[in-house]
């Protein structure tokens, strides 16, 4: 009787199709994934009933306190970084502005206002899905 | 390998983020107009109510109002925040204006 050796042979496994999942995995990661920079601060945007997905892209951060940060630039030093990023001047090209719900809204229009004589005129601003 | 693929896959499935998120577009009021006709229509949003050309108006009647100013469909509202409102207000202001059917907004300083 040799029952035994073909057992054993039937247990052992192959690591192959693992290893396809695996990538299989990571080319979908890949695929649809959008690697976003970290935020500077926590930012929770205002909620809306609007359902329309905006671009992605680089965006403007206003804090509740009403505090700007783009890259590495805070406060006023961002308009003159964003006077050089090119973004903003055609409606295919928007700024997306990400800023706190509890903002006073008196600062969104002055940023929108200061953004517009710097030439940017097309923004848009990030909302949470209510 | 397998386990440089496997980092890969965890860093990715970790630094992911999916969809985009929604946007509303907000105009600046630019000087000169930028094609405005018609009787003056300025929402002013306040932490206590809505005011149109300066009169408190009760939301329900915003819309209403608003489109019996308007001389067309696409004509400009312009908006514009007094005192502690805040960004939400105005957001709520909007949506609502969204669902009346005026989209041309613009927002003065």
């Amino acid at each position: 009787m040799d029952l035994g050796r073909n057992q054993t042979k039937e247990r052992a496994e192959s690591i192959v199709p693992m290893i396809n999942v695996v990538f299989l995995l990571m080319i979908f990661f890949l695929m649809t994934a959008t690697v976003a920079p970290p935020a500077p601060f926590e930012v929770a945007p205002p909620m809306s009933d609007v359902d329309q997905p905006g671009e992605a892209g680089r965006t403007l951060f206003v804090d509740a306190s009403g505090v700007l940060a783009w890259s590495e630039h805070r406060g006023d030093a961002v308009y003159g970084a964003l006077a050089g990023a090119g973004l903003g001047r055609s409606a295919e090209q928007p700024l997306l502005i990400r800023a706190d719900r509890t903002v006073a809204g008196s600062v969104i229009g002055r940023v929108i206002a200061r953004l517009a004589r710097g030439g940017i005129t097309h923004a848009h601003l990030i909302v949470a899905r209510r | 390998m397998i386990d440089v693929v496997f980092l890969l896959l965890v860093f990715f499935m970790l630094s992911a983020r999916f969809g985009l998120d929604n946007a509303i577009p907000i105009a600046p009021a630019l000087s000169g107009g930028g094609g405005y006709t018609g009787a003056p229509r300025l929402i002013t949003v306040t932490a206590d109510g809505v005011l149109l050309n300066g009169t408190p108006i009760p939301q329900t009647e915003l819309i209403g109002s608003v489109q019996a100013l308007m001389p067309s469909e696409d004509a400009i509202i312009v908006l514009r925040v007094r005192g502690e409102a805040s960004l939400q207000t105005l957001v709520d202001v909007l949506d609502l204006l969204q669902r009346g059917g005026i989209n041309n907004t613009v927002l003065a300083e």
